[in-house]
C-alpha cells in the first residue's frame, strides 16, 4: 500500500541505469528516494515530468528494497518518453498499489506459470519469488511464448532457468529463425502433455490480452479449476487507489481490488479481454 | 434538541457572521434555475429546489492541483473551509455517495476529506419540486432527515430549524439570542409543506413510470445484452454532459502539466461517455461502443454501487435529464430495464 499522505504525489526518483531488452521493450532500473517495498504482482505509477504517469508491475526481486526495475513496451505518448530516458534522469513513483500474487496459497501446490511478451515482466519477478521459495511448492512449471525469437525478454537470464533443477520449463516462439532451438506455435500448443495434475494444481498467466483469453480457456479445458487460475489484468489503471473509475471491471476496479483476480471472480465480466 | 425557528432578518445576521469563519455560498437566481455564489447582498433562496449546479463541484472540483513537484503537502488545504446554505436532500445524498468513494476505502483523497471535515452544511427543504424531480424513488425524501449540521424548513416569515451534528448545535449555541423554540403552528406549516412537495414527487415518478429502486436489483446485469441499450444510446453525443452534472460522478484524469522541469498535476473530472475512458495505451478498450459506454453509465450506478458501496448512485434530482442534449431519460432507461426483466 502507498502510504504517503497525498497518494497523487509521485516519490522523486533516479533513474539508476535503462537497458534495451527487445526492439520495443526497455527496462529501467530506478532509485525512489523514499522505499517502495512492493510485493511481486502488485504495481506502480511511474511519471515522467511533463509527459504524464503510466502503471506498470516491476520486474524485479521484491525481497531487493531500495532499488525496482521495471520493463517498459513502446506503446504510447508516456511510454515513448519512457524510452528517452537515461540514467541520471529523474522520474517520479507512486505505489506500490493492488494486490499482488498471493504465493502463500501457492505452498503445497503443482505450479504452472504461463507468460507471454510484454507479460514476462510481472512474471520474473514472481519467478524471483518462486525460486527463492522454490522447495515450498510440489512442482513448478514454465510456458512462455513470443512472436519471435527477438521478442524474448530476460533472453540470457531465461537461458538459465533452463539449467535449473526445479523448474520444468518450456518456451515457444510464433515465428522461429535459424538460432531457434525451442517449440514453434503459440503459447496454447505447449500446455497440452504438462508433467502435473491440473485438477489440483495452481495457475498463473500473464500476457498481452488475446494470449491471456485463449490461454486461459485452455487450462479450464485441461482441467485447471477457475478458482485456482490467477490473472493479471491490465486496464486503465490511473489513480490507483480505486478512485478515478476507469479500470472498473464488474465489480472491481483493477488497481485496488486487482491487478491479479482469481479467473472465478471476474470470468463472467463483459468484455473481459478488451 | 428540539425544533427551533430563526426569523429571515435573523437567519441573514447569523449567516454574514459565519462568514468570517466560512466561506459562505448561498443558492441564488439566475434565470430559470438557482447558482451558488458567496454570500453578497443579493437575496438568498433558502427554498424551492436543488442548484442547477451539483454540490460536488465544492469539494471535489472540476480542476484541482494536487500534486507539486515531488511534495507531500497537499496544496489548497489551508483554504477557507465552506459552508454550503441550503443544500437539498438529493444533493446530501450525493455527498454520501462521494463519501464513500474519497473517505471510505483503504485510500482517503486528502482534498475532498478536508473540504467535507472542515465544512458546514446548512441544508433545507424543497418547497416545490421540478417536472425532472424523481428523489423517493431513490430512497430520498425532498427533506433531509440526516447528514446535516443545520437544516432549514420555510415557514411564514422564517424557517424551522433542526440541528443534526455537534457542529450544528454549537454555531445554534452561539448565536441563541437569534433563535427561539418554534411553535406548533410552525411545526404543522412545516410538516404540511413537506407533504405537499412529497405529493409532487409521487405524482412526478406515477406520471413517468419511474421503479423504486428496490425493483433495480439484478435490473442492469439482467438487461446486458437487450437492445435498450443501443436504442437508447442512438441520440447520444459523447458530451458527458450527464457526468459532469450528476452529484454523484466521481471519475476523474489525473494530467501533469507539460513542463520539463516542474511536475504539476492536475485532477480533472472526466467522464466515461468519452471514447477512450477505459482505453489502455496498447489500444485495447473494453467499451469501444457508445452504447457500451451508456450502459457502463447504468452498471456503475445501479449495479456496482450497490454491491460495492451498499447504496444506489443516483438521488433523483433530475439534473442529466435536464442536461441531455440528446434527451436521454434515466427514468425512461431505468423503467425498460425493469419492464424488459422477464425477456
Amino acid at each position: 500500500m502507498y502510504t504517503s499522505s497525498n497518494p497523487y504525489r509521485p516519490i522523486r526518483t533516479e533513474v539508476l541505469a535503462t537497458l534495451e531488452e527487445t526492439p520495443s521493450i526497455r527496462t529501467l532500473r530506478l532509485k525512489p528516494e523514499e522505499q517502495i517495498s512492493f510485493e511481486t504482482g502488485q504495481f506502480v505509477e511511474l511519471t515522467v515530468p511533463g509527459a504524464g504517469e503510466a502503471p506498470f508491475t516491476p520486474s524485479s526481486e521484491p525481497s531487493v528494497k531500495d532499488v525496482l526495475e521495471v520493463s517498459v513496451m513502446r506503446v504510447g505518448k508516456v511510454t515513448e518518453r519512457i524510452h528517452a530516458l537515461r540514467a541520471g534522469d529523474t522520474v517520479g513513483l507512486r505505489g506500490p498499489f493492488g494486490s499482488g500474487y498471493p504465493v502463500d496459497e501457492f505452498v503445497g501446490k503443482e505450479l504452472l506459470v504461463v507468460g507471454g511478451g510484454c507479460g514476462f515482466a510481472p512474471l520474473r519477478s514472481l519467478m524471483y519469488e518462486l525460486f527463492r521459495r522454490s522447495r515450498e511448492f510440489k512442482k513448478l512449471l514454465f510456458r512462455g511464448g513470443c512472436k519471435t525469437p527477438k521478442d524474448f525478454l530476460y533472453r540470457e537470464q531465461i537461458q538459465k532457468w533452463r539449467e535449473r533443477d526445479d523448474l520444468d520449463i518450456e518456451l515457444t516462439v510464433d515465428e522461429a529463425d535459424g538460432d531457434w532451438q525451442g517449440k514453434i506455435g503459440v503459447v496454447t500448443t505447449i500446455l497440452d502433455d504438462l508433467d502435473m495434475e491440473p485438477q489440483t494444481g495452481v495457475a498463473v498467466v500473464c500476457g498481452p490480452p488475446v494470449m491471456m483469453r485463449f490461454a486461459t480457456m485452455k487450462l479450464v479445458e485441461l482441467g485447471f479449476k477457475k478458482n485456482t487460475i490467477y490473472l493479471s489484468m491490465e486496464k486503465n489503471m490511473s489513480c490507483g487507489i480505486g478512485k478515478c473509475g476507469h479500470c472498473r471491471i464488474g465489480v472491481y476496479y483493477t488497481c485496488s481490488d486487482g491487478p491479479v483476480f482469481r479467473y472465478d471472480r471476474i470470468g463472467e465480466c463483459a468484455n473481459l479481454w478488451d | 434538541m428540539n425544533p427551533m425557528f430563526i426569523s429571515a432578518t435573523n437567519l441573514r445576521f447569523v449567516l454574514d457572521e459565519l462568514q468570517s469563519r466560512y466561506s459562505v455560498l448561498v443558492p441564488v437566481r439566475d434565470g430559470d434555475g438557482l447558482f451558488y455564489e458567496v454570500l453578497s447582498s443579493t437575496r438568498v433562496v433558502i427554498g424551492e429546489v436543488r442548484a442547477v449546479e451539483p454540490l460536488k463541484s465544492f469539494f471535489f472540483r472540476a480542476k484541482q492541483i494536487v500534486a507539486e513537484n515531488y511534495s507531500d503537502s497537499i496544496p489548497g488545504s489551508r483554504n477557507k473551509p465552506l459552508c454550503i446554505v441550503a443544500a437539498k436532500a438529493c444533493d446530501l445524498k450525493g455527498f454520501r455517495v462521494l463519501d464513500a468513494v474519497f473517505m471510505g476505502d483503504d485510500y482517503v483523497d486528502p482534498f475532498y476529506a478536508d473540504a467535507r471535515k472542515r465544512n458546514l452544511i446548512i441544508s433545507a427543504d424543497c418547497t416545490t419540486a421540478l417536472d425532472v424531480c424523481f428523489c423517493l424513488a431513490v430512497d430520498v425524501k425532498p427533506f433531509p432527515d440526516a447528514n446535516f449540521d443545520i437544516n432549514l424548513s420555510e415557514v411564514q416569515d422564517g424557517y424551522v430549524v433542526q440541528v443534526g451534528s455537534e457542529k450544528g448545535s454549537g454555531v445554534v449555541e452561539e448565536y441563541a439570542d437569534y433563535f427561539q423554540e418554534a411553535g406548533a403552528g410552525q411545526l404543522k406549516q412545516r410538516d404540511e409543506q413537506r407533504s405537499r412537495v412529497r405529493e409532487q414527487v409521487r405524482a412526478n415518478i406515477r406520471n413517468n413510470g419511474v421503479p423504486a429502486q428496490e425493483r433495480l436489483a439484478g435490473a442492469i446485469v439482467r438487461n446486458f445484452d437487450n437492445l435498450l441499450w443501443q436504442e437508447e444510446a442512438e441520440t447520444c453525443v459523447e458530451c458527458g454532459a450527464c457526468n459532469t452534472i450528476c452529484p454523484t460522478c466521481h471519475c476523474f484524469l489525473l494530467s501533469d502539466q507539460l513542463s520539463d522541469r516542474d511536475l504539476t498535476r492536475y485532477r480533472l473530472w472526466d467522464s466515461c461517455l468519452i471514447k477512450d475512458f477505459a482505453q489502455v495505451a496498447g489500444g485495447a478498450n473494453p467499451r469501444q461502443r457508445l452504447w457500451m459506454r451508456l450502459r457502463n453509465r447504468f452498471d456503475k450506478k445501479f449495479a456496482f454501487f450497490p454491491e460495492a458501496y451498499n447504496i444506489y448512485a443516483c438521488t433523483g434530482c433530475g439534473r442529466c435529464i435536464a442536461a441531455c442534449p440528446g434527451k436521454i431519460d434515466i427514468r425512461k432507461v431505468l423503467k425498460r430495464n425493469v419492464e424488459n426483466v422477464h425477456e
